[in-house]
């Protein structure tokens, strides 16, 4: 493809038009039109920067905002063109010269403000507590809502433990609590919190923090993004060796402050976030009880394509005595989800998902658990299954790391 | 018209899968030979066989022309469409119909992607042995249509070796079947004819494909050479020998270090002027007894090392960095024209030597990667076409290796098919009369010359060049029958 005038754009420039990512694009798998193809939004990003389709034009907007923003193309590219960088120049300009839809910017002022957020969500879990979303879960549109809420549930409750002794040079983490996180899956930041006490990490808890702004940033409101950012950034201030998270999505981003906001302070703070997985498997983790399931491992596209973290998540898996662990072809591929994606483009949302759903629906013998440790995959799967009437239930890794060291004793003493 | 056929079409398949929008056209103006472009009047995608029918008749009744498209990897501007014509994408139809592993036949519509079906057949301990490179995007339909060959086909075969029989849409939008499953079908080799037709003769609709047994012993080796010539001796002394390995590519360093650059990095040397990778398969004794032949050889011809795969992955990646070495062109430069000539297996030193010259007489970048033991080079040569000076550089030299390859004897294309990207290039090996003649053939299957227009025959070329005494004392009439055209 000829060179590229726009730096930004430069990272396509080595895109031969091979073909080779088409079969790892959710969206052109779910429709097989190479208008939702990397190859073919690549062409389109092209057009745009030349000027030869501009930014108004439907039919591109339409398939640049179709994109997950998975990343899966990247990792088949053998030119290594850097499709990433490409569409966040793309959806900045689109963003600069149309602005953000009525929809997208309804949701991102209520992830902006902590109050909004908090309330909303909060009244969510009471919902949920009512068991009717799990009643009304269907394959509908409003049935698949209720699904995402439902499968947010705590499935079992580790009752309180003494506590662990831990040496004064332990070191020290800051949890990163989030936003859906620290409301609708409370349950998994408290899990988090035990299984890295109990791997020898002292965690240590930062208030004033809010939403990543990861959500903002993907979808081209730069500025909402870099405002959320400095406010953690400052909340966290220099405490803790690391920061540790448990969303992939947050992750993704919050390792990006540096680059997101050009300071000294960002890079500091993005060089000390750390997935939850990651810190764990640099302890092993240690083992816990027996958990007898057959569990498939589904991994975030923000957790292997963004951040490059693949085999920590199944070293926390291993460290479980008796699971069946597995990988079902295609658990590599983006599920849907895709931050405020599954919102705002439904149908192509769970056209996607429905291949993840059948994978899991035909594996043999049927799986009792999906893991995965990003809160929207969680929700979008989790639908999916109970719209498809599958009896797995999706928990994060962590949940289950957590419940085997339950099983094991590891908290009934103190250690 | 466009209007009418618009509503027709959408009728049929539903709005959805009518493209017809500049931004939603501009994604399937190119294959995957970028160097050429063309805008299609109407790209549309059916889900079913019936859907697929029913636009044939459409296109039949308005006398539209069209161009059958798979996944757009052909590197012979094939699947491209112009003016009014409509793409008939078929990605949708990609549904494995049917395995039979006891008589070892798959039937699959044409969408269905080359790896899914031998990932698909695998748990039969079988295999669709055609392997192109581009398998893990390419379609079976696409296969057919280019008669695709594959580092494996060396042994086994190409396509047109694997393909029992088909169904087809013809362009009016009747059905017929060619070939049988079983057994030889009485008369002419129809299925012969259509594999490597590149779209002329119509859409393959069903496919019915030979599965192989996955051979229980295989070997591959790594052989690296200090230069490109010794390389080639070694394939022509193996070859010599009398033992057919399952597969014998070559790749040179400027390719080496592009792939090593890449995530499919393989563990091949850099510093070699030249790899070989060399796969034995069989009887674990036929294996091990060929074996010792070729490893012999190989150092004799001056191989620097001999490495041997051990383990199914270490295999798996000796042959990732062979198959997506063509796309790791993509970081030497934007822009990058492939060649597929064949030329004698003897010659090979010869004309490697040649192309070299060529290269440096032009001050190009050219990497050689190629299918060894069939002779089918694919020199890629680099380039940003914004450098006009540049590019024109490129053509005359591409011009010029194949000159060179046919004088050779050989042939101008060996399995990405003639397209539009070569249709310059038939008159260099086939005479007015025999160009007349495919292009009656093609007006058997489609009188109103609609299917897949403008393509493989250059009927302009063919009478200016017949009109010109000149040009006639250059052609060569080598071949003459129609099915060589695509079949080298
Ligand atoms: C990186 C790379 C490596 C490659 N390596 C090889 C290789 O090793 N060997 C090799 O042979 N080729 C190779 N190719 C070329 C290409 O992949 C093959 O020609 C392949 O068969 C094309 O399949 P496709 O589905 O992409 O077809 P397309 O490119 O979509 O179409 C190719 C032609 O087939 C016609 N066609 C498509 N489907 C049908 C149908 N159902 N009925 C009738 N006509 C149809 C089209 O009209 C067109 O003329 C490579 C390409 C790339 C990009
Ligand atoms: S794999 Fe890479 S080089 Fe090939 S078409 Fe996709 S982005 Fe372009
Ligand atoms: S980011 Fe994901 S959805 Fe977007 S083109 Fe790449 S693979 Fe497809």
């Amino acid at each position: 493809m000829p060179g590229s005038t726009d730096p930004r754009f430069a990272a396509l420039d080595p895109c031969v038009h091979c073909g080779f990512c088409l079969p790892a694009c959710p969206t052109y798998l779910a429709t097989g039109d190479e208008a939702d193809s990397p190859r073919g939004r690549i062409v389109l990003m092209r057009a745009l920067e030349r000027g030869e389709i501009g930014a108004a034009d439907p039919a591109l907007t339409q398939h640049i905002d179709a994109c997950l923003g998975c990343r899966g193309c990247e990792p088949a590219c053998p030119s290594g063109v850097g499709y990433g960088q490409g569409l966040e120049a793309a959806r900045e300009i689109l963003a600069e010269r149309r602005g953000i839809a009525p929809a997208a910017r309804a949701i991102l002022t209520v992830f902006s403000n902590r109050l909004f957020w908090r309330t909303l969500l909060t009244a969510a879990g009471w919902f949920r507590a009512t068991g009717l979303p799990a009643r009304w879960a269907s394959g509908t549109r409003l049935g698949f809502g209720m699904g995402m809420l439902a499968s947010t549930r705590r499935h079992r409750v580790p009752r309180s433990f003494p506590g662990f002794h831990m040496p004064h040079s332990a070191p020290t983490v800051a949890l990163f609590r989030g936003c859906v996180m620290d409301t609708v899956f409370r349950h998994v930041n408290e899990a988090t919190r035990r299984v890295l006490e109990a791997n020898g990490y002292r965690v240590v808890d930062i208030n004033g923090q809010g939403c990543c702004g990861a959500l903002h940033e993907h979808a081209g409101d730069r500025k909402g993004a870099e405002s959320l950012a400095r406010q953690n950034v400052k909340a966290f201030g220099g405490r803790a060796n690391y920061i540790v998270v448990n969303s992939a999505g947050c992750g993704a981003l919050l390792k990006q402050y540096g680059h997101l906001l050009g300071t000294r302070d960002g890079e500091h703070f993005g060089s000390r976030v750390r997935d939850v997985s990651e810190l764990l498997a640099a302890k092993g983790p240690r083992q816990g009880g027996p958990l007898p399931l057959d569990v498939v491992y589904d991994a975030p596209c923000h957790l292997q394509h963004a951040q490059k973290v693949q085999a920590e998540p199944l070293a926390v898996l291993n460290a479980i005595p008796g699971l069946r662990l597995r990988l079902l072809p295609g658990s590599d591929k983006c599920c849907g989800s895709a931050g405020i994606y599954s919102t705002l483009h439904p149908d192509m949302a769970r056209a996607v998902l429905d291949d993840k759903i059948r994978g899991i629906a035909a594996a043999s013998p049927a799986p009792r658990v999906v893991t995965t440790g990003n809160p929207g995959c969680h929700m979008h799967i989790g639908a999916g299954l109970r719209a498809a009437g599958l009896h797995a239930t999706v928990l994060h890794p962590v949940e289950l790391l957590d419940e085997s060291y339950r099983v094991g004793g590891l908290y009934s003493r103190q250690q | 018209m466009k209007e009418s056929l618009l509503t027709g079409l959408a009728a049929i398949v539903g709005p959805r899968w009518v493209r017809h929008r500049r931004a939603e056209l501009a994604t399937y103006t190119m294959d995957g030979l970028p160097t050429h472009e063309s805008w299609p009047g109407v790209v549309v995608i059916p889900g079913s066989r019936h859907e697929l029918i029913d636009v044939m008749k459409a296109l039949h009744a308005s006398k539209t022309p069209f161009v059958a498209r798979g996944a757009g990897t052909g590197l012979s501007g094939g699947a491209l469409a112009e003016g009014n014509a409509v793409l008939v994408a078929l990605t949708r139809l990609n549904h494995i119909l049917s395995v039979d592993p006891a008589s070892r036949r798959a039937v699959v519509e044409p969408g269905v992607v080359n790896a899914r079906l031998s990932e698909a057949v695998l748990p039969y301990g079988l295999q669709y042995v055609p392997d192109p490179s581009s398998q893990t995007a390419c379609t079976i339909g696409g296969n057919v249509a280019e008669n695709a060959g594959g580092p494996h086909c060396l042994k086994a075969g190409v396509t047109t070796n694997h393909v029992t029989d088909l169904e087809i849409i013809l362009p009016d939008g009747s059905l017929a079947r060619l070939g049988s499953t079983h057994g030889d079908a009485w008369g002419p080799d129809l299925v012969g004819l259509f594999v490597g037709s590149e779209g002329m003769f119509g859409i393959a609709c069903s496919i019915t494909v030979r599965l192989e047994p996955i051979p229980p012993a295989v070997r591959t080796m790594l052989a690296d050479f200090p230069g490109i010539r010794a390389a080639s001796e070694a394939v022509s002394a193996i070859i010599a020998s009398g033992i057919v390995p399952a597969a014998l590519e070559m790749m040179d360093q400027s390719c080496v270090q592009a792939v090593e650059a890449s995530i499919y990095a393989a563990g091949y040397p850099t510093d070699a002027a030249a790899v070989l990778l060399v796969e034995l398969d069989g009887q674990p004794e036929g294996v091990a007894a060929e074996h010792a032949v070729v490893e012999p050889l190989l150092r004799a011809h001056g191989a620097r090392h001999v490495l041997t795969a051990e383990s199914a992955a270490d295999r798996a990646r000796l042959w990732q960095g062979r198959k997506k070495a063509f796309g790791a062109m993509g970081r030497i430069a934007p822009d990058l024209v492939v060649q597929d000539a064949v030329v004698p297996r003897s010659a090979l030193p010869d004309v490697l030597d040649r192309i070299s010259e060529i290269r440096d007489r032009y001050a190009l970048h050219i990497s050689n990667v190629f299918h060894a033991g069939d002779g089918n080079l694919h020199p890629n040569i680099s380039f940003d076409r914004r450098n006009l000076e540049l590019a024109s550089r490129v053509r005359e030299a591409s011009r010029e290796i194949m000159t060179v390859c046919v004088a050779a004897g050989g042939s101008i294309t060996g399995e990405h098919g003639v397209g539009n990207d070569k249709l310059d290039y038939m008159p260099l090996i086939f005479d007015a009369e025999t160009l007349g003649a495919m292009q009656a053939t093609r007006r058997v299957f489609d009188p109103g010359e609609r299917a897949n227009p403008g393509k493989v025959v250059p009927i302009h070329a063919c009478r200016e060049w017949c009109a010109s005494p000149a040009a006639r004392g250059n052609g060569r009439q080598q071949h003459g029958s129609l099915a060589e055209v695509a079949h080298d």
